[in-house]
This record gives structure tokens, sequence and C-alpha cells, in this order.
């Protein structure tokens, strides 16, 4: 086959996979830009934190537990003289405002992929109403794949397609947090 | 060259959301393509669409002016999409896209639509660089120079690969 051939035949295969693109899929992305696009000068180690966003909780409770360690032993000045204690206050501040803002975001923006899916004749379950949004491990909509497997959205945005013995898993944790 | 995308990457640069946005609705189907040609299933497609664009907010300092935006995402695609077969240690699917046969009856046609069927196999069965040179060349319709900036190689490295990958594609579909 001659080359000419070869790049029109894969010029035409381009033209057949073209196939449409999901539009709820532009809206998930969106969901996920980050509040803050460039970092904000007010400490080092603090912007890395603020760029991973409040889904790093964990680990900025840490840096922040380290930080008001080391200030106890430091007399709570950094080597430029600003405070430790304020720096971790603002953190706070921000993961706490942050935070707050952003779950709002989340319950309309996937309320409107539920509809979404459910005007498209998918059977999906949307769990926002229920769940505890602070949780990142709740389960926020999930609907069953042709496969039998069930395509999940966690209240952090985090997709993930899971069994339906994983999902009964889940489902039973959120279950038992509520209850507790 | 896009107008005014200097402005829009200094738009971008200095954290305005609305124009992260925008760059979503720009290139979000382009880059789901991609995936798609390179063998990804349609739920990973997406994942992996969606994981470039956290990239590329995660990344969006090392953007210049005068640099085309979607070559830049393209090559950020590009490395999560090899990332993901690394991780998985699997060739491209070959069910990972469909051909439609458009129902032609006659045998020309139907032999027509046989040999698509094949050269999609055998672009899904390359290994991964080739399959992006392939890609990002014929079906993502880029420049070769423009191919080459997104796989992050020189033009002559990339029409070698370019190249290698035609000749095992011509080896087999005949």
């Amino acid at each position: 086959m001659s080359e000419e051939k070869l790049e029109k035949l894969l010029n035409e295969l381009a033209e057949k996979t073209a196939e449409p693109v999901n539009p709820v899929l532009a809206e998930q992305i969106k969901l996920r830009i980050p509040q803050r696009l460039v970092s904000r000068n007010i400490g080092g180690p603090i912007n890395v934190i603020i760029d991973l966003r409040v889904s790093k909780l964990a680990a900025a409770a840490v840096i922040i537990i380290t930080m008001i360690i080391m200030a106890n032993f430091f007399g709570g000045r950094n080597q430029d003289g600003t405070s430790m204690y304020e720096n971790g206050r603002l953190l706070l501040k921000y993961l706490v405002g942050g935070k707050d803002a952003e779950r709002g975001d989340i319950a309309v923006g996937i309320s409107k992929y539920y509809e979404e899916l459910t005007n498209r004749g998918i059977e999906a379950a949307y769990y926002g109403d229920v769940i505890d949004l602070k949780d990142s491990n709740a389960v926020l909509m999930q609907w069953k794949l042709p496969g039998g497997e069930y395509r999940v959205i966690f209240s952090d945005l985090r997709p993930q397609t899971i069994s339906a013995e994983e999902l009964i898993k889940l489902q039973s944790q959120m279950l038992q947090k509520k209850t507790k | 060259m896009e107008t005014g995308q200097d402005s829009f990457v200094i738009r971008l640069k200095e954290g305005d959301r609305q124009a992260a946005a925008e760059l979503v609705d720009r290139y979000y189907e382009q880059i789901y393509l991609f995936m798609r040609r390179l063998g990804h299933s349609r739920q990973v497609s997406e994942d992996l669409t969606q994981e470039s664009f956290l990239q590329a907010w995660t990344h969006i300092g090392q953007l210049r002016e005068g640099k085309t935006l979607n070559i830049w995402l393209y090559r950020i695609a590009g490395n999560v999409s090899r990332q993901c077969w690394r991780r998985h240690k699997r060739t491209a699917s070959i069910d990972g896209f469909d051909v439609p046969s458009g129902g032609e009856s006659d045998s020309d046609r139907a032999e027509h639509s046989e040999q698509l069927v094949r050269l999609k196999n055998a672009v899904a069965a390359l290994p991964i660089k080739p399959r992006q040179a392939v890609v990002l060349h014929y079906m993502q319709y880029l420049t070769i120079a423009e191919a080459a900036e997104a796989a992050g190689v020189r033009e002559g490295t990339f029409k070698s690969r370019l190249n290698k990958a035609l000749k095992i594609l011509r080896r087999q579909i005949g």
C-alpha cells in the first residue's frame, strides 16, 4: 500500500472515530478549576497546601500542627520575622472559607449533572441532600454502567468506576457514619 | 495562531477562572478524542481528559506567551495517557473505539470498511510513542512541527518515529 493511500485511510479513520463527546464532561472539569489558579505569597510551605485545595485537609492539619509545635520551640517567629501562628491562622481561615464556598458549588453542579443523566434516561442516584459533603469518601452520585459496574462521583468530585460489591461497602460505610 | 491568544494566556496566568472555563470549552472535545484515538475506553478517556486539565491548572505558571495553547494541552494529555498505560501495563484495547460500518452492502464498501477496522487495530497495537505520533499528526491534524512540539521531541526525531509507525502499519494492513 502506498504511503499516500495509508495517510488517506488514517484521515478517514479520524473522521469515522469523531464520536460525540459527553457535554457534561466540560461542566465536570469546570467544577474542578481551583479556587486559586495562581499561588498567593503568604508563606512558602503554605502555598503548596493551598494549591492542593481542601481535599488535602489532612496534610494541611499535619503542617499546622508542625508549625504550632515549632512555634512553641522557637518563640513563634519565622526567619523573616512573620508569626507562625499568623500563617497557621491564615491557612485555617482559607481552608474553612474555601471549603464552604466550594461545597456549595459542588452541590449545584452535580445536581445539574444528575438532571442531565436522568433526562438522558440513565437511572442515577443522587445523595447530595443526605450525605456529609465534608467526607471526601461519601458517594454524591452513582449510576449503573452497561457492563454491570457502577460509576460513582464522590463528594470531592473524584470519579471512579467500581463493582457492585464495592458500592454496597461504600453505602454501608455512609450509613454507619450517618447513624453515629 | 489564534486571535488574542497572548492576552488569553495572560488572563490564565493571572488566575482568571473565567479564562480557565473558556479553555475547557475550547479544548475538552479535542483532548477527549485524542484519548479515544490513543485507544482508551470512553470512561477512561473522560477521566484522563479531566486529569489533563487538572495538570494544566497545576502547571499554568509554565505556560509562556506565544505558545499555542492546544499544543501545550496535547503535551500534557500525551503524558497523562502514557502514565495511564504504564500504570496498567497494557497495550491499547482494540475495542477502544468503533468504526461505523455505514451499512454498506456492496463488496467494495465492505472491503473498505474491513480495511479501516484492520487499520484501527493496527494503530491500537503500535507502541505508545509511535501511536501518539500517528494520532497527533494524522488524526488530530497537527502539522509536523506542532506534533513534534506536542510530543516534546525535535522534528527530526518525530519524523523518524512517524516513519517507523507508518512502516509497521503498512506491513500490518497489507
